[in-house]
């Protein structure tokens, strides 16, 4: 039984860059885990704020995805999102959860322990790290409207490209101030210092986690894994004019290891930047 | 606040020693305190019972006023006023005294990544059920927040309470969720706990941190507020071991003070 479940680009409402993936259900092995190898593929990848689609797009990997761009009607404008048959589900966490539903799961070696540890390490990377990436994205003047405002804008088409990018851009600053940015951090540099200072603190925590091993939990790669690259990769491989949170990921050369080890086993083309 | 200045604030609470006056402030414990700030508030006094540091605890009405951050508790140590769990661990840390000096570097890590999935995941979903749900809303949340102000000003300041939370709802995506999705993301976060927890007495075996503390502080408030309807703390009863721990921490460094004892 072959089921296709399709990762779409949000049409007709909003459109905005999305990651597309096709998964190919596999027959299921002896433990009922239903994991495939990953087919070689094409890909065009865009970053989002969060890093969600990476996350969702590492996650179709391993369980035998390809890429492809593939452009449909209908969503709410969430990227990424997955249909199949009649479901569309968007948000990454909504897809991790499908995807465990139709018993796709990468944690099935994991003790109660690990799956416990999982759901806290993703808590303090959306805590964390989450601001400073939005930050480092979407709100640096010099990042935003050399890079990210240009990426996105060229894969929009116009004139929402000329929309669009403001709004996600105010979205994120709004989200940093409202929650990070409580007295008695009055000014926009004391709290951009304040969270620079956690997500380096973050990125500390995250490599003394690591360690040697290859992967968080031992050889085989879990949600926690794809969760933590689809945050430090766009991190790691985007130019950017304002760089201060890249310099302190590459001095971290677990991560960076860590990262490259990803992309070289599961992304067969080199990552594009755009 | 910048490095400097932080550098400069534990210098100046390193030189002195916890002095006997030191107190605590949080709202009106019968009438005006929220499910929210009771947790936070009984986090860190558990916290500093677990240090063995003496504390008053003082209840004021206007203490979300009086705090530095906008947040209860806050304590008043020396001349220094400091609020929040974090920066009073730190506050306490400098002064010498702290709970987590046992830990390696993985377990800290380990510490701080579950102290923000409580706070991530309990604290909004107990600021979510307090101020997003209408019938919590109504009954119980407008009356007890405005309760030491006169009419009209009671109503005023808790529609501007309310959607100043609706609005950092929505920033972080949790305007969109029912009050089901939110007792689910309870139950995962309980059932994380616990299992993290396992048969251990404390979260890192035998001595209890500030995440047992900040745990402690969540876990007991749910339990023995009194809401419209069961369904918060029944999430929380159905993991028996957190229960226990609950339990244990009331008895060792609760027991010679007055609290409602655990049914």
């Amino acid at each position: 039984m072959v089921q296709e479940l399709l990762f779409h680009q949000a049409g007709a409402s909003l459109p905005t860059p999305a990651l597309h993936v096709a998964l190919q259900q596999q027959p299921r092995d002896e433990n009922g885990a239903g994991r495939g190898r990953a087919l070689p593929g094409y890909q065009r990848s865009q970053g989002r704020q969060d890093g969600g689609p990476l996350r969702a797009q590492v996650l179709g990997r391993r369980l035998g995805a390809s890429v492809c761009p593939l452009r449909v009607s209908g969503g709410s404008g969430d990227v990424p999102i997955l249909t199949s048959e009649d479901n569309i589900v968007s948000q990454p966490a909504k897809i991790l959860n499908f995807l465990r539903k139709q018993k796709y799961n990468a944690d099935y070696q994991l003790s109660a322990k690990q799956g416990a540890d999982t759901l806290a390490y993703i808590a303090l990377l959306e805590e964390k790290l989450l601001p400073a990436v939005l930050h480092t994205f979407w709100v640096e003047n010099d990042n935003y409207f050399n890079v990210t405002k240009p990426w996105f804008a060229s894969r929009i088409p116009f004139p929402l490209s000329l929309i669009l990018p403001g709004r996600m851009s105010k979205r994120a600053l709004n989200r940093i101030l409202l929650t990070k940015g409580e007295p008695p951090l009055y000014h926009l540099k004391e709290v951009e210092a304040q969270i620079y200072r956690d997500a380096k603190e973050c990125l500390n925590l995250l490599s003394n986690r690591l360690g040697t091993s290859q992967f968080f939990f031992g050889d085989i790669p879990t949600t926690l894994d794809a969760y933590v690259f689809g945050f430090l990769a766009p991190l790691y491989k985007v130019h950017f004019p304002k760089v201060q949170l890249q310099e302190h990921l590459k001095q971290l050369t677990n991560l960076c290891r860590f990262c490259d080890d990803i992309l070289s086993c599961y992304f067969r083309l080199s990552f594009a930047d755009g | 606040m910048s490095l400097v200045a932080e550098a400069f604030a534990s210098q100046v609470a390193a030189t002195e020693p916890w002095p006997e006056n030191a107190t605590l402030y949080q709202q009106l414990k019968g009438e005006q305190i929220l499910l929210s700030d009771n947790a936070s508030s009984l986090a860190v006094q558990a916290f500093l019972q677990m240090c063995d540091l003496p504390i008053k605890v003082v209840c004021r009405a206007n203490a979300e006023y009086m705090s530095p951050s906008g947040k209860v508790p806050f304590i008043h140590v020396g001349n220094q006023v400091v609020s929040e769990l974090g920066p009073i661990v730190q506050f306490v840390k400098a002064k010498g005294h702290s709970l987590s000096d046992g830990l390696d570097e993985v377990q800290k890590a380990e510490m701080k990544a579950y102290m923000e999935l409580v706070n991530n995941m309990l604290l909004t979903a107990e600021l979510y059920l307090q101020w997003c749900d209408e019938a919590t809303v109504g009954e119980i949340t407008h009356s007890r927040y405005g309760y030491p102000y006169p009419w009209p000003l009671n109503h005023i300041l808790a529609y501007q309470k309310q959607w100043e939370v609706k609005r950092k709802m929505k920033a972080i995506g949790w305007g969109n969720k029912t009050l089901d999705q939110v007792l689910e993301d309870v139950d995962q976060c309980c059932q994380a706990l616990s299992q993290r927890l396992g048969t251990q007495p404390y979260f890192f075996n035998k001595q209890p941190t500030e995440l047992d503390a900040l745990v402690f502080g969540h876990l007991f408030t749910i339990l023995t507020t009194q809401l419209i309807n069961d369904e918060l703390s029944e999430k929380v009863k159905n993991y028996s071991n957190l229960l226990a721990f609950c339990r244990r921490i009331e008895q060792n460094y609760f027991e010679d003070k007055e609290r409602v004892p655990l049914r």
